[in-house]
Formats: structure tokens, C-alpha cells, sequence
């Protein structure tokens, strides 16, 4: 199958949220009780009953007071850091390129929280217990209501009224993505970039954007933090032969000490 | 009572009732959370972390694992202490220990090494990591349990990080240290009470205290 994606393009952003109700209405997801911040943005940050929210980055339009506005969910990186950290492999990918999860398989461990550079997985937690689930955005392919399967474009493109958000093939929309990008650039937005296109060697949600992603509040060149590569690729890999040694060594010592010790007897 | 010699057949307090205690409850607890982190070590394992039920283990082990020294060093405050400054102390007869110690583990030559004080240089290094690492488990373990939602992710990462380091340390030494106590052909003698019987009954053979832990020996022959 052919890897799919979403173009984003902020420029065409209103801001009106239609998406992140219609991501909570399509995978069943509850409202939150929250409290006045004195911002628009709502509610705070992503959680485990919000896969999809848009951010409102406040900005100062020569004097005036403006906004940009984000699409903040998963990513589904190529490069998913989620996927490598996960102990019970709850974490995997799909045939379209999007990254999926098994919620049965989850420990709520909140490794692929504390790696993942956007911090997009979000767990229900008991703090006492360590209880907790992890839940994200699916790209709306969750086994039982899996739009893409069934042909249908994932709840949030579907319901997005500016076309701010397009769903199709990936190549497509990069090639798409740079055309509106140099369009933005040669009229007055000479920042504009096409985002996700190469971050975590490519995203599956690209982004237009009409300045620098750190105006937006996205990570400007988010990567695996260096830990991931230490912990699994080094230290985890060493702790087993460390391990198999330890148990091989104290054996041969078994074997060589009783032979010495019984002929000393 | 002084100069007074113990024969053969009498026999040393080692360890008093409340450090066997601590030792006991301690090693349950370490068994434990030895298990219950395997899990999330060993990707076959994995599966046996689903639904978070290890996770709910491991943190009341890790209950246990705390409060059992918190309960024991005020009670026994000056021999703890003690204890960990020994811990830190090293001297010649640890590099004579460890030179002799392959020929006296593997062939069996009882003969040449420096008198031993009541922990010897191996058990001083086990000692020694079970205080090292018992702070950073602590520490790192403290991190990923109560400031989960609340700490920035480098130092989460951090954590789990310090978490699996140290646990590839204890993990492989723990084997070590059952091996020697209880396995070791020279440990499992039928005449004399050694070091598993010191951690059972507390008392350890005369004979074995003279010829194993020298310098505790005489130090014990001094107090009478």
C-alpha cells in the first residue's frame, strides 16, 4: 500500500476546532473540564481524552495582536521513537505509514511518552498505582472504526471547512506542500516552510508553514533524543550479554571448582 | 574473659536477628522488582507487562524495598553506619584478596590469603554496589513514579535510563552473590556453618570465622 499522509497548511488555518471535535466525536472521546488561562487555546495540552487539538500561538502582526494556529496530534514519524522504546511492542505501524497502537498490549509504562520529541502519546494515570493506558491519535485506523480501511477520509479532514487539511498519497502532498510553500514565499512570507518533510526523517502530517515552526511552537529539528540510542542500542544490548556471561561464567566456575575440590579431598 | 581461645566446635554470632530480618525482607523485595522490571528488559517477556500488573508489583515491592532500611538504620544506627563506612574502606589485604580469590574459587587453594575482615573484598564490593546503586534505583525509581506527569522528558529519560544501568549492574551481581553464598562447591560444607548459615541461624563455626574472617576472628577473641 502506498504510504498516505496529511497536509496541513496553517495558512489556511481559521482556527474554528472543528477537527478536534470531530476526532473526539469519531473515536468516542469525552470532554474536559477545564479553567479559563486567559487563552483561546483549549484545552491545555493533549491527553488521553484529546488526540487533536489546535494551538494558538499568540504573535504581534506589526502592532496588532494575531495568531497561528497549529494542528497538535502525532505525527506518525518514520523515524517513530514510540515504536523503538516500546517494551510489549503495543506500539506498531501500519500498512499506510501511520503509527498505530494495540491498547490491550499497553503496560502504561509512558516510555513512548517521555521519548516522543512531541510528547503526543498521553496516558490516563493513576500516580499511586502506576496505572495507566496510553492513547494517540491513530490517523483514524483504531480496529473497529478505521476509517482509511473503509475508504473514508480520517475524521478531521473530513470536517475541516477551509481545506486547511487534505489527506492523500504522501509523495503527492510533499510536491503539493513545496508548491504552496514557494507560492507563500514569493508573496510576503519569506519563512514559509514545508514541515515534516525530512523532520524525523519525514513525517506522515506535513505542515505549511507561514514562518519558522518555533513561531508555531513546533520543535525545530525534533530527533530520537540521544538517550534512546544509549539505552536500547548500547546499554540494553550490553545488560543481556552482561547477563548470559554472568550465568556462563559462575557454571564454568561450578564445574572447574568441584573437580579441583574433590580431588583435594 | 580476655585471651580466652573458642574451640573448633563453638560457634560465632554473625549477624543479629534484625539484620537477618533486613537482609530477608530486602532480598524478597529485590526478587521482586528483579522480575517485574525483566519483563520490560527482555523484549520476549513483554507480553507478560501487558495490563500492568508487574507494574503494580513492582511498586509495592519497591515499598518494601524503601521502608525495610528506613525501619532498620535508626534502630541500628551506629553499626549501620558503620557498616557503611566499611563499605568505602580499602587496603592491601583487599588486593591480596582479590589476587588469591581466582585461585581459591576456581581451584580450591585455601592457603595465602590475607586475613579477612567480616565482610571480604567480595562481599565488600557487592556491599559496596547494594549502597551505590540501592541510592540511584531509589532515586531514579522515585522519579518515574511520582513525577511522572510532572517532570520535563530529559530527565524521565534520564531515569530510565540510571534505572536500567543499575539494574544490569545488581542484576548480574545478585547471581554472583547467590552463587558464592549458597552454591560455591567450597560453600556447601557438611561439617562447619559458613556464610548461608550465618544469614539462617546468624552463626557462623569457629573454624570458619579463623580461617575466612581472620581479622574478625581475632577482633571477637579480643572483646571475649
Amino acid at each position: 500500500m502506498t504510504e498516505k499522509a496529511i497536509l496541513y497548511d496553517a495558512t489556511l488555518c481559521t482556527g474554528c476546532r472543528g477537527c478536534q471535535v470531530a476526532c473526539k466525536s469519531w473515536n468516542g472521546l469525552s470532554g474536559e473540564t477545564t479553567t479559563n488561562r486567559g487563552s483561546y487555546e483549549n484545552p491545555p495540552s493533549l491527553s488521553s481524552d484529546t488526540w487533536l487539538k489546535i494551538g494558538f500561538a499568540e504573535t504581534d502582526h506589526g502592532g496588532k495582536p494575531g495568531w497561528l494556529f497549529t494542528r497538535q496530534a502525532c505525527m506518525h514519524c518514520t523515524g517513530a521513537v514510540c515504536l523503538e522504546v516500546c517494551p510489549t511492542k503495543a506500539v506498531y505501524r501500519n500498512a499506510n505509514g501511520f503509527v498505530s497502537y494495540d491498547r490491550d498490549l499497553c503496560s502504561g509504562c509512558g516510555y513512548c511518552t517521555d521519548f516522543c520529541p512531541f510528547r503526543a502519546p498521553q496516558g490516563d494515570r493513576n500516580v499511586l498505582t502506576g496505572n495507566a493506558r496510553m492513547d494517540k491519535c491513530t490517523m483514524c485506523t483504531s480496529p473497529g472504526s478505521d476509517r482509511i480501511g473503509d475508504g473514508e477520509l480520517p475524521a478531521c479532514v473530513k470536517t475541516c471547512p477551509t481545506g486547511a487539511l487534505v489527506f492523500g498519497d504522501r509523495d503527492r502532498l510533499v510536491s503539493d506542500g513545496k508548491a504552496r510553500v514557494s507560492s507563500l514565499a514569493a508573496n510576503g512570507s519569506p519563512d514559509a516552510y514545508l514541515y515534516g518533510e525530512k523532520e524525523m526523517r519525514g513525517l506522515h502530517v506535513l505542515y505549511v508553514l507561514g514562518d519558522r515552526p518555533a513561531a508555531y511552537g513546533l520543535p525545530e529539528n525534533p530527533e530520537a533524543p540521544p538517550l534512546v540510542l544509549a539505552w536500547k542500542d548500547i546499554v540494553q544490548p550490553l545488560g543481556w550479554f552482561v547477563g548470559a556471561a554472568t550465568l556462563l561464567g559462575l557454571s564454568m566456575n561450578y564445574i572447574v571448582a568441584r573437580a579441583n575440590v574433590k580431588k583435594e579431598e | 574473659m580476655q585471651g580466652r581461645t573458642k574451640t573448633d566446635s563453638e560457634e560465632l554470632l554473625k549477624y543479629r536477628t534484625q539484620t537477618r530480618v533486613l537482609h530477608w525482607v530486602h532480598s524478597a523485595a529485590f526478587v521482586l522488582l528483579f522480575f517485574t522490571g525483566l519483563v520490560l528488559f527482555v523484549p520476549p517477556l513483554g507480553f507478560l507487562a501487558e495490563d500492568g500488573y508487574t507494574r503494580l508489583i513492582h511498586r509495592i515491592a519497591a515499598v518494601l524495598f524503601v521502608v525495610a532500611p528506613l525501619v532498620y538504620i535508626p534502630l541500628n544506627w551506629k553499626s549501620s553506619l558503620q557498616g557503611m563506612k566499611k563499605a568505602f574502606r580499602w587496603g592491601v589485604d583487599d588486593i591480596g584478596w582479590l589476587r588469591t580469590a581466582p585461585g581459591y574459587y576456581f581451584l580450591g587453594h585455601e592457603t595465602g590469603m590475607p586475613p579477612q575482615d567480616d565482610m571480604n573484598t567480595g562481599q565488600k564490593m557487592w556491599w559496596l554496589l547494594v549502597i551505590i546503586f540501592g541510592v540511584v534505583f531509589v532515586i531514579s525509581g522515585l522519579i518515574m513514579w511520582v513525577f511522572k506527569t510532572a517532570a520535563p522528558s530529559l530527565l524521565l529519560q534520564w531515569a530510565v535510563f540510571a534505572h536500567d544501568v543499575s539494574f544490569i549492574v545488581t542484576g548480574a551481581m545478585f547471581f554472583v552473590h547467590i552463587y558464592l553464598g549458597v552454591l560455591h562447591p567450597l560453600m556447601r560444607s557438611k561439617t562447619q556453618k559458613t556464610a548461608w548459615d550465618a544469614m539462617i541461624s546468624g552463626r557462623v563455626s569457629a573454624e570458619y570465622a579463623r580461617s575466612h574472617h581472620g581479622k574478625w576472628y581475632q577482633e571477637m577473641q579480643r572483646r571475649g
